[in-house]
């Protein structure tokens, strides 16, 4: 048993212990399986105990027999006692003449008719046997009518006989020829019971060994339905309940092997449906809760970066300011300080709009009053503006030939080329080359902008665009910032149905892009169709 | 006090907070000026000035990192720093790195005066 269990746990062992009633209805339900078992375990006992009752009937035959043959030596035996009773009767009364000798002669004449005929009744299934007792009789009824009667008839009417009649010759060799055939008769019934009583042992032991077997096989059978309801259900089910633990402890990634039959296939698909859903819920939700971390650290680090950026202007206003009021300034240099001041102020609301807009941006209330103008002009004096911020760095701007037009708000186009140019200044510290372009290509403007600064790590590709997200180099480097630029940028180009993008190489440096859609001059937007109109037109 | 000359270098990315320093610290000063922390540095160790007043955030080299050379240069290791930071929460930091003074911005022309005049007196 052991040895099919162990088999029967491999996995491709469920064909061999359930294949035929997989094989007669793969895809039967569960109830159905569990009947089909049911019925073969049921048949199997069935046939098992039908061998089993034939064993017994067939013991039971044997023992009739045997006892029936018990029963023919037992009648014969007291037939043979009656004949015996009959001689001695008649022996002691010829030689006594005492009538008193008679009673048992006259008991056994009562007695016979009943117990030959016993005799007879009993030797009926056995010819041989029948025959005999049919000559037993024959012989004692001609031995009572032509002898015994007629010599007790004789000796009552002649008390004076001699005896020598009674015992000579006659009487005698008739009940000699009656004492041989009992003999004869008595033989075989006794070879005939040892050979019944041998075949009811040998029956019996059959019976004994058939009821072993049967137990054993209907063990087997109830072993293998339990075993195949194990496979089917129990293994299964403590599978299911074990992945579950599993899933409840905190391991998504559990799933059943599916295959199962029936419902418990269902329940395997179901749970696995279950699980993969459970895993996506849970992924999503730490993905979220990661953005929500990731965006109240950015708020912290926001207001650190504010703090930063308000104070490092309000040194210099509170600073000139004090010295004016508590020193002796000449007027000249107190124009100087007053324009620092002023710098400083204007760069203090800068920020305030930056953070300003970044909110209108969220809440979708950016007002953009749109004019139709000429990028290469704008980018042009954003290069003069940004050009003299810098000794170190050299902005070279290459125009379109022709002029560039979009329709935008020039204010915050202007905002989101000057955010470009500062991050190109600042994030190449040493100092170098901005080389910006300008150019249609296809139906859009577009706008390249190319340092060779510090480059954006790979790992910060993805998080440039995120808000309030500064790189380590750039808080490393001291490079003033507030992670907001880059993402206004995104936001008003996008507003404008355009686009900001980067390709960078870390150490190497960084090209941002701008495109915007392209308009005709006076008109409206270039777009595709309208390019195909104006050439179908003309 | 007259006629003593002292050397200030003053590190700072933002030209108007040097000036201003400059033109707050009205005494018997000589003064040098970096924009980034490997000028400062290089100055610092030409010049070995008398005080060094050390912005926190400036390219290349942070103010943090200037200050831990300076303390590690067996020369001027006993220069006193006076640190600037625009982030109040650096303040500890500066002063384990060895700042003998750390200035939060905005501060007033006094107190940079004052600051400077305790360190020199300090020193002597």
């Amino acid at each position: 048993m052991s040895q099919r269990a162990g088999n029967g746990a491999m996995p491709d062992g469920r064909s061999s212990a359930t294949g035929g009633a997989g094989k007669l209805r793969p895809d039967g339900g569960l109830l159905a399986r569990i009947a089909l078992s049911a019925i073969v375990v049921g048949a199997g006992l069935a046939i098992v105990f039908a061998v089993l009752f034939l064993a017994v009937v067939s013991l039971r035959h044997r023992s009739v027999e045997a006892r029936n043959s018990q029963q023919v030596i037992a009648t014969a035996n007291r037939v043979q006692t009656l004949v015996i009773d009959l001689e001695t009767g008649v022996r002691g009364f010829v030689i006594t003449h005492d009538e008193r000798y008679l009673a048992p002669w006259r008991e056994a004449q009562k007695q016979y008719p009943a117990t030959i005929a016993t005799l007879l009744r009993l030797t009926t299934d056995n010819a041989l046997q029948h025959r005999r007792a049919v000559s037993i009789r024959d012989a004692v009824d001609t031995y009572l009518t032509t002898y015994s009667r007629p010599l007790v008839n004789f000796m009552r009417r002649n008390p004076s006989a001699a005896p020598t009649v009674v015992t000579s010759g006659q009487g005698r060799q008739q009940v000699e020829t009656i004492r041989q055939g009992f003999d004869r008769f008595l033989n075989t019934e006794r070879l005939l019971s040892e050979s019944r009583n041998d075949r009811a042992r040998a029956t019996a032991q059959h019976a004994m060994v058939i009821g072993g077997l049967g137990l054993g096989a209907a063990l087997l059978l109830i072993s293998v339905g339990a075993l195949y309801l194990h496979r089917a259900i129990a293994r299964p089910l403590r599978l299911t309940a074990d992945t579950a633990a599993r899933i409840a402890g905190g391991d998504f990634s559990g799933r059943l092997p599916t295959g199962g039959p029936g419902e418990v296939g269902e329940l395997e698909r179901a749970f696995n449906t279950m699980a993969a859903s459970l895993e996506r819920t849970v992924a999503d939700l730490e993905e979220r809760n990661k953005a929500l971390v990731e965006s109240e650290e950015g708020k912290t680090e926001l207001v650190s970066n504010v703090s930063h950026e308000l104070r490092t202007p309000l040194a210099s206003i509170l600073g000139f300011s004090s010295l004016m009021l508590e020193r002796e300034v000449p007027p000249d240099e107190m124009q100087r300080y007053l324009e620092v001041i002023r710098t400083e102020a204007r760069r203090l609301a800068a920020l305030l709009n930056d953070l300003l807009d970044l909110q209108r941006v969220e809440q979708r209330t950016l007002e953009l009053r749109l004019d139709e103008l000429d990028l290469n002009d704008l980018l042009a004096t954003q290069v003069t503006l940004y050009s003299a911020q810098s000794d170190d760095h050299e902005l070279h701007f290459s125009p379109s030939s022709e002029p560039l037009l979009v329709r935008g708000d020039r204010d915050r186009l202007a905002q989101v080329i000057g955010n470009l140019f500062s991050n190109a200044i600042k994030y190449s510290p040493e100092g170098g080359r901005v080389e910006i372009s300008a150019e249609l290509a296809g139906t859009d403007a577009l706008v390249l902008i190319n340092d060779s600064g510090l480059g954006i790590p790979p790992d910060h590709q993805d998080r440039i665009f995120t808000k309030f997200f500064r790189g380590d180099v750039g808080r490393e480097r001291g490079i003033p910032g507030t992670g907001l630029g880059l993402v206004l940028a995104r936001q008003i180009a996008e507003a404008h149905g355009g686009e900001v993008g980067f390709d960078s190489e870390e150490g190497v440096g960084s090209t941002f892009w701008v495109r915007l859609p392209a308009a005709l001059p006076g008109g409206d937007r270039l777009a595709a169709g309208d390019d195909a109109n104006v050439s179908h037109r003309m | 006090m007259a006629g003593f000359l002292a050397t200030v270098l003053i590190c700072d990315d933002e030209p108007s907070l040097r000036e201003l320093i400059r033109i707050s610290l009205d005494g018997p000063y000589s003064f040098a000026e970096a924009d980034d922390g490997e000028k400062s540095l290089e100055i610092a160790r030409r010049l070995r000035p008398d005080v060094v007043i050390l912005d926190m955030m400036m390219p290349r080299l942070s103010g943090l990192e200037v200050l831990s050379e300076i303390r590690g240069d067996g020369e001027l290791a006993e220069t006193p720093v006076i640190v600037l930071t625009a982030q109040p929460s650096t303040k500890d930091e500066a002063l384990r790195g060895g700042a003998d003074i750390v200035m939060v911005k905005p501060f007033e022309p006094e107190e940079i005066t004052a600051a400077v005049e305790e360190v020199l007196a300090g020193r002597r």
